[in-house]
This record gives structure tokens, sequence and C-alpha cells, in this order.
């Protein structure tokens, strides 16, 4: 009201003089245009790139280039189909192995581990981001591959009536090997976001699943997972993205063989292994080629990305149309239903 | 509040940074020099970039050299020519000899470019066969053939037909080749296209070649790991790398019919009686000489003529510090290669060498001495 | 606990639940098995080079005699420091900035949506190809040679997507009722955000900042075209510098045994060094949620 002042001394917005309305107004436009700023360089670099990459698209036709089967550098004949392929084989991999155990071990370090031991966990999960990603490579080739092939072999022996996973020949760098090392290398960030998120669910909705007389389990899976699911799938898709532009440990992992293998435990290449392989001796239309390697994989980060987006949009929506009801309402069935 | 933390974190990390400088202008030798000369003992800073496989013997020169810091990178032969032709570097190390289109790209900087043959090395037939320790012997065609993928196992008979006093296991072949982009890769392919009509159709040579067959691995310890991995294995691996590491290695057959093993001296031996072009672009193809290796590569320093005309990043005084580099690399330095396992270029090669290198300008005057 | 005894827990539920939380428990054991065995591998390879000289003589360069000394590692610590600082100087503030602007101004306009998506875009981008993007923008655009502030902007390039996102994920789960409430008793828009919404996710948002700094620490790519390399340590960030992952990609490679040592002694530096800077701000950060 007017001539009320606020205890604490502010004054109501409606008294405030536009002077002091002046840090207000100068932070929203120095943000927006710091924003602005930030889209103007990233369509700066796809612009750049996309020159870079633009005498190997005339040549191979975009079509051409993106689903070719052939990756000849001599004859200059790109077609990145097997790179694309190595790509979405080892990053499906990465998540479908890493996200369950990163999301897993953000639930037992928030709501089941004793909290003497909180911290500790969180900071070993977290060293597995420390470590460079040519170590994971040499590690994952000298030490891992070798001790793994034995039950890669007896696996695509045994189970060669499985396509994909069984028959084949099986090497030493292969799409298994770099997927599972994905999986290591993205756990970390997924693991930490999903824990950020799933610890800021409110207690009293937790206590309240539990007072209703839910287990440990069923209380995490209405009321903390339902919660988390947006935050979590925003640590999934930063560990995807990890994951689709890894180059120095893939590149070193997964055999770089220019082909379209059809088994999980042979060789392949990804997009981003042939730029990190083949840059550094490129010229010419190579190099082109390599850019456009680049950008394909763009489009592709950008295509998950928003099937990833409207899935949780859709989620979210559903969620709120039913309500927060719903969660008790299928909580009271369970507990009901025994 | 937030601010009193954020600004102990900042504390933190200059403090460190603070103490690390101290710590550092006591016990380093030259810190942040730019290409200015100093006073008396000038030491002065030259930069290049290129070849990975040259790589240790540059940096093994630089240590050696007094009053001369090279900074090289080893980002590979393409990148080296690309570095050098935008004059982001003083200097530019190849493994293949320049290809007209990288002259051209490197003369647009307003001086002809030249390439300078500095030592040469050879690409080992390394293989992992417990029961055979030394003794292979192989030709072209059955190398060729192996890496075809059309011989499958070691006693098979045209293995068998080079080495018979050898007994032959069973065992299968698991060809290993290089899978990033290299310049042995190039050395090897170029030999085996030379010897092999159906290899040099059906792969080719080049950095880079679709092998019909095997497993790739990165790097020459890359492939050295794989072989030693796998039982059966056989693989090209460069000397210094197989010397060092104790490989077992075959000999191969080369023109005059001889089976030779790459030593440094059968190395340098390939060398003579090769084709120099006016270029000095030499390419060591299968070479003649009978006691020379056959799978051996060169490798080029690769500037403008006249340095500062080009514009190359260190000015003058880097132009200096390469004049003394390439002075002592192909002096003092061809002695020093045998204790790393490289081999020096034959007197013939080198006498040009030397004399490209007295050539290098800067500004008209010559850089060397 | 949680059941009350009136309402007695069915054998079916109980065993699922006993069921659902082993596996979780076995997950997060397995997620530590790797952990396990990789810093076992560093500390078996590269603990024995570590030494006082080590950490405080530069590489020499001599890669033949076997007897004399190849030095240390000094001149890549350094300049991992120098360089990995800047970056983050660069990228975190910026970062955090269009976060904040993302979940308090922007929200779900037009622009934010393309702003996300221009985020989204660079989270899936090969780390190489911010190194060649600065390449062709800065050394070969400028006509100039490589420098350590052209390899800091790499990083801040690779860097600005994971600390944009993870801001946001976090700034995101900051109760609307904190914010509310103090704009209700009258505080201007600026005090809300920087005394209370970033105060509250002071902690979230340093382990997203942290994650992005380990990233940035230990990728080799964006420097190999950018920074140049030396041996020699330096202070300015206008010339060629060494970094660790530079360091150990070169050396890891070198037929030179004591050289190839040299690199996992470098590799185990890299690995402790983040994991003092995780330990350093989690104690900061600890610090500012009890005060």
């Amino acid at each position: 009201m007017e001539g009320a002042s606020l205890r604490g001394g502010g004054r109501s917005v409606l008294e405030r003089s536009p002077l002091a309305r002046l840090p207000d107004r100068a932070l929203r436009y120095g943000l927006t245009a710091l924003a602005a700023a930030i889209l103007a360089l990233i369509v700066y670099f796809f612009v750049r790139l996309v020159g870079e990459a633009a005498p190997a698209f005339e040549r191979m036709g975009v079509f051409g280039f993106t689903f070719g089967s052939e990756w000849n550098v001599n004859a200059e004949h790109f077609g990145a189909l097997p790179l694309l392929v190595g790509t979405l084989i080892t990053s499906a991999l990465a998540l479908l192995i890493g996200v369950p155990v990163a999301v897993a071990a953000a639930i037992y370090a928030t709501e089941l581990c004793p909290v003497r031991l909180r911290g500790a966990l969180t900071l070993l999960v977290e060293l597995l981001a420390a470590v460079p990603s040519v170590v994971y490579g040499l590690w994952g080739i000298f030490f891992l591959a070798p001790k793994l092939q034995p039950a890669e072999q007896w696996i695509a022996g045994k189970l060669s009536f499985i396509p994909f996973i069984g028959g084949g020949t099986v090497t030493i760098p292969n799409y298994f090997i770099t997927g599972l090392v994905l999986a290591i290398m993205i756990l970390p960030i997924v693991s930490a976001i999903s824990r950020e998120v799933i610890a800021t669910v409110p207690t009293d909705q937790k206590e309240a699943a539990l007072a209703l007389g839910a287990t440990r389990w069923e209380m995490i899976r209405t009321a903390v997972l339902p919660f988390s699911r947006a935050g979590i799938v925003g640590g999934a898709m930063l560990g995807l993205g990890r994951a689709l532009g890894e180059t120095i440990a893939v590149t070193i992992l997964i055999g770089n063989a220019p082909r379209l293998s059809h088994h999980l435990f042979e060789q392949g290449y990804s997009l981003a292994a042939v730029i990190a392989n083949e840059f550094g001796e490129a010229t010419g239309l190579h190099r082109n080629a390599l850019f456009a390697a680049g950008l394909v994989l763009f489009v592709l980060t950008l295509l998950v990305n928003g099937v990833a987006r409207a899935l949780v949009l859709r989620a979210a929506s559903g969620r709120n149309r039913a309500g927060s009801g719903e969660a008790g309402a299928r909580l009271a069935e369970t507990v009901a239903g025994a | 509040m937030i601010k009193n933390r954020i600004g102990a974190l900042a504390g933190c990390v200059a403090l460190v940074i603070g103490l690390a400088a101290c710590g550092s202008s006591s016990s380093s030798s030259s810190s942040s020099s730019s290409g200015t000369t100093a006073s008396s003992g000038s030491s002065s800073t030259v930069s290049g970039a290129g070849s990975t496989f040259a790589a240790p013997v540059y940096q093994q020169w630089a240590s050696s050299l007094q009053g001369v810091t090279v900074n090289y990178q080893a980002v590979g032969s393409g990148a080296g020519i690309t570095a050098i032709a935008s004059k982001t570097v003083d200097f530019g190390a190849s493994d293949p000899p320049l290809k007209p289109a990288d002259e051209a790209s490197i003369a647009k900087n307003g001086s002809p470019p030249v390439q300078i043959p500095m030592f040469l090395g050879a690409i080992t037939v390394s293989y992992n066969l417990p029961g055979v320790p030394s003794g292979m012997k192989l030709d072209g065609k059955t190398l060729g053939d192996i890496f075809l993928g059309k011989v499958k196992t070691w006693n098979a008979a045209e293995i068998k037909s080079l080495n018979p006093s050898l007994t032959l296991p069973s065992t299968a072949i698991t060809v290993v080749h290089r899978s990033d982009s290299s310049g042995t890769t190039a050395g090897f392919t170029g030999f085996l296209a030379t010897v092999h009509p159906e290899f040099k159709s059906k792969v080719g040579e080049g950095k880079t070649v679709p092998w019909p067959t095997g497993t790739g691995a990165k790097g020459n310890a890359g492939v050295a790991g794989a072989i030693q991995q796998t039982v059966g294995a056989v693989g090209y691996v460069e000397q210094a790398y197989a010397l060092q590491h104790h490989f077992t290695y075959a000999s191969v057959q080369n023109k005059a019919g001889n089976f030779v093993l790459p030593t440094l001296e059968s190395t340098t031996a390939a060398g003579e009686g090769v084709t120099v072009p006016a270029n000095l672009g030499i390419k060591i193809k299968n070479p003649s000489s009978p006691k020379a290796y056959p799978i051996t590569s060169q490798t080029f320093i690769v500037v403008n003529k006249d340095v500062c005309k080009a514009g190359v990043p260190g000015g003058e005084s880097a132009a200096k510090g390469l004049g003394k580099f390439l002075a002592y690399g192909l002096g003092e330095g061809q002695s020093i290669l045998s204790q790393a396992d490289y081999s020096q270029l034959p007197a013939t090669i080198l006498e040009k060498s030397k004399a490209a290198a007295a050539g290098i300008q800067c500004n008209g005057t010559p850089i060397g001495g | 606990m949680g059941t009350l005894d009136r309402f007695s827990v069915s054998p079916g539920r109980r065993r699922r639940d006993r069921i659902a939380r082993s596996a979780i428990l076995g997950a997060t054991l397995i997620a530590l098995v790797p952990l396990v065995l990789i810093v076992y591998y560093l500390l078996r390879k590269g603990l024995g080079s570590w030494s006082t000289s080590f950490f405080t003589t530069d590489p020499t360069g001599n890669t033949f005699f076997k007897n004399s000394s190849i030095g240390g590692i000094k001149s890549a610590i350094l300049g991992t420091i120098e360089i990995v600082g800047l970056a983050s100087a660069m990228a975190i503030p910026v970062g955090i900035a269009v976060a904040v602007w993302l979940v308090e101004y922007g929200k779900e306009s037009r622009f934010a949506q393309t702003v996300r998506f221009g985020v989204d875009v660079l989270t899936g981008v090969p780390s190489i190809i911010f190194g060649l993007f600065i390449f062709i923008v800065l050394v070969v655009g400028t006509g100039s040679t490589y420098a350590a502030y052209k390899g800091s902007c790499a990083l801040a390039l690779l860097m600005l997507p994971v600390v944009i996102r993870s801001a946001e994920v976090i700034l995101r789960l900051v109760p609307p009722a904190l914010r509310e409430s103090a704009l209700a008793l009258g505080a201007p828009r600026w005090r809300v955000i920087f005394r209370i919404i970033l105060p509250t996710a002071l902690p979230g948002l340093i382990t997203g900042v942290l994650l992005a700094v380990a990233r940035a620490a230990g990728e080799t790519a964006p420097l190999l075209f950018t920074a140049g390399y030396t041996l020699k340590s330096n202070f300015n960030l206008g010339q060629f510098m060494n970094a660790l992952p530079l360091q150990i990609y070169y050396d890891v490679t070198s037929p030179t045994t004591s050289i190839e040592h040299r690199a996992w002694g470098a590799a185990l530096t890299l690995v402790s060094m983040i994991l003092l800077l995780n330990v350093l701000a989690r104690l900061i950060a600890r610090r500012s949620r009890i005060g």
C-alpha cells in the first residue's frame, strides 16, 4: 500500500523509482544480449564448418555422402554410412549400459546409502570423469579388450543364432568394447546430474509415500523417479553427447575399419574417430569430407536431442494432466493390492 | 556470502600459480622468450610441425643443439604441409614427397618450396610366432598375398618354399595393419604396390588404404601391442620401434634377389642408387642396391626457399635458428641417428640435402652459418 | 523401516523391494569396478615415474640416449593449469549466465527454445571439431601461429554446452516458492538471483562446473591444432604451451620405453590434479551450505 514500508526496509515494487529498477533492466538486457551472442556464435560455428564441408557434399551429393556405403580415401570416394552406423551402435551401447548403472548409482547414493559413505561414493564416481580420454582408450585396448576377448568369443560362438550379437570374427578392437568404455566414460556425468536431481525431490513427498506403507523401492519408484525423470533425461542427453562426440578413445578402440560390420564383436568406424584419425594426413577433398562427417554428426545429435525433448515433454504433460494425484493413486493401488 | 567462497577458490588458484611461478623462475632455463633475440648468447625459437615418424629425431636434435629452441609438433605429414603452407610454423615435416598441389599451396606464400631429405627409416615385417624366433624369409609376392588374405596359415606352401629349413606351425595368420593415416602405411603399401600387381589394383598405396583383411590398430604402439597379444599375428612396424622393443621380424627379398634384414646399414644402402629428382622429392621404392632393405622410407623438412619473404611466424630470428638446426641435422646429427635406431642418408643424397639447405635464404641472405 | 505394524507388507512386495535394492546396490558396485581397475592400472604404470624432479623439471626432448635425462613434466602441469584456467574463466561465468537467462527470463519463448536447440547441437560435437574451428578462425584465419589462449578458446567452446546444460537442469530445481516469496517481499530481480537462487543452487552448479573442467583438462584433440607445443614452461598465454594431455599423447607412442613411462606418470598426475580440485571445491561448497 502506498506509504507502507516493508519489514527489512525494502520498499514495495510499486514505489520503486526508475533508477532503482535500473540494475534489473541492465541484468535482463545484459543476459539476453549474452544469450543472443552465444546463439550467434553457434550459428557462425555451423556456417564456417558448412563452408569447409561443402566441396565434399558437392562431389558426393548430400545423400550420397551421408548414406554412401564406401569410405575410400585413395579413390576420393566418401560415403559415411559405415561411420554413421558405427557411431549409432557405440552410442546406443553406451546409453544402454551406462544410463541404468549411473541412475542406479545415483539412487543408491541419495536414498539407500549410509550417510557416512555418501560423500566418498560421490567422489569415487566423479573420479571417473577425471580420467583423460586417451587413458580410457589405452586402458581399454591394452587391458580390458584382451581380458574380455575369450568371453566375447564364447558369446559369439554359443549365441550365433542371434543376429548381430552372435557370429562373425571376434577382433580385439570392436563395437562392443568401444560401447562399454564409452558407457564408463559417461557414467560420472549422468550419475552426477541424476544425483542432484534426485536429491531435490521434496522430502514430504517421500515421507508421505513411506507413511502410506510403501516399501523403500516403492517409494523410489512412485515418489522419486517420476519427479526426477526430466532431469535424468537431461543428464542422459549430456552423456549421449559425450558418447557421440568422443574422439580419441573411440579411435583407439573401434578398429577404424571403414566397413559396415554386421557383428557386435567386429571392428567398425565412427564419425568422430575418422576425423581424429585422418585429419593429420588429409589434404584437399579428403579434408572437406572429414568436416562433412562432423556435420553429419551435428545433425545426428540434433535429431536425437529433438526426439528426447519430445518424449520428455509428452511425459511431463501427461503427468500434469493427471496431476500428482496419479502418483498417489498408483501407490495406494500397490499397497492395497498386496 | 558466495562472493567469499568464490574469492577463496580464486585465491587458492592464484596462490598455486604464484608458487609455481616463483619455483620455476629459479629452476627453468629460458621462459617466455618469443622469437626476439635476447642479449648475448641469443637463443632463437623455431617452430615446426609434421611427421610423427621424424618427431623423436627432431626432438633429440633440438635437445642436443645449444642456443636454439625447437618446438616441434608431431601432428602428421599432411597437417605439417598445411601448417607450413598457412605459415603457422617455421618449417614443416613430411614423409612422402610433396605432391604438385602441395607445392603450389606452399609457393603461394611468395617463395618456391624446398624439400630436404633428412634421414631414412625402415619398415619391418614383425610377427609373433613362438618357435620361430628368427630366420623367417619373405618376398614381395608372399607378403602381398598375406596382406591380401590369400595366404591364411603359417605353414602354407608359399611360405614353406621360402623357408625350407624352418619348422612352421599351422597357426592361422592374423594380419595387423595401421588404422590411422600414416606415412608408415604409405611406405609399406608403396613397396607392395611396386612388387605385387594384384595388391596394387585391389588395395593400392597411400597413407590410408582399404585393407581387405586383418585388424586395425592405432599407431606403431597399437600395431606392436596387437602383434604381441595375438599368436600368429604379422604386421608392419617402424624400425626404431621394432629394434628398441626387440621384436621378431622377417628378412625381405630385395630387387637384387637377396634376403635382407632391416639393419641401419641396409636401410642406408636402400638410399643408394635412388633417382634424385630436381626438387629432391625422392621416393624409395624397391631399391636396386644388393645390400638394400627394400621397405624403406624417407622423410623431409619442407620450407620456402626464402623463409623471411614467405613470412614465417618466427621471423628473422627463427630463420637463423632454422639454419643452425638444418646444419646440425645434416652434420653431427647424422652420426647420432644410430643411437636411436634411425638410419643416415647415403653420401650422395646427403650432399644434395646440404646444398639445398645452404640455399635457404632470409630476404636474400643465406640462413646458414 | 517405514511400515506400520497394522499394515503388514506382503511377502511379494517385500521380495520385490529386496530384489530392487540389491539390484541397485549391485549396479553401484559395478559402476565402481572400472574405477578400481583404471586407478590400479594407472598406479602400476605411472607411479614409478613419480619423483620430485618429475614435477619440477621440464621435459628435455632427449629421446635417444638411454642414460641421459628425459626430464619431467613441469611445463605440462603448468600449461594445463594455465590453459584450462583461462578456458574456465571464459566458459563458466558465460555458461551460468546463459543458464540463468534460460531459466529466469527466456523460459519457453521461441528465442529461448532456439538457444537451447543450439546448445544441444553443441553437446554432440566431437572435441576435435572445436579445435579445428578455432584453427580455421584464429590460426589460419588471422594468418598467425598457435598460441595457448587459442587452445583455451577451443576448450571453452567444449565446456560451454556442458556448463549451460547442467546449470539449467540445476537451476530449474530451485523451488519456485523460494523465488516467488522473495519477489513478493519486494526484492528486485537481480537480488533474488544473486542472493537466493544462485546460492541455493551452488552445490549443484559446482558439480556441473567440475565435470566440465575435468572434461576440458583431459582433452587432447582441441589442443592439437591450436595451442602449439613446447617443452619449456612459460607464463605467456600468447605463446606455444605444453599441456598434460598433449604430453601424454605425444609420449605414449614413443619407441623409447622411458618416455612411454613418463606418459603414464603424466596421466596419473592429471587424474590426481582433478581429484584434488574436486575435493577442494566440495569442501568450499560444504562450508557454503552450512554458512
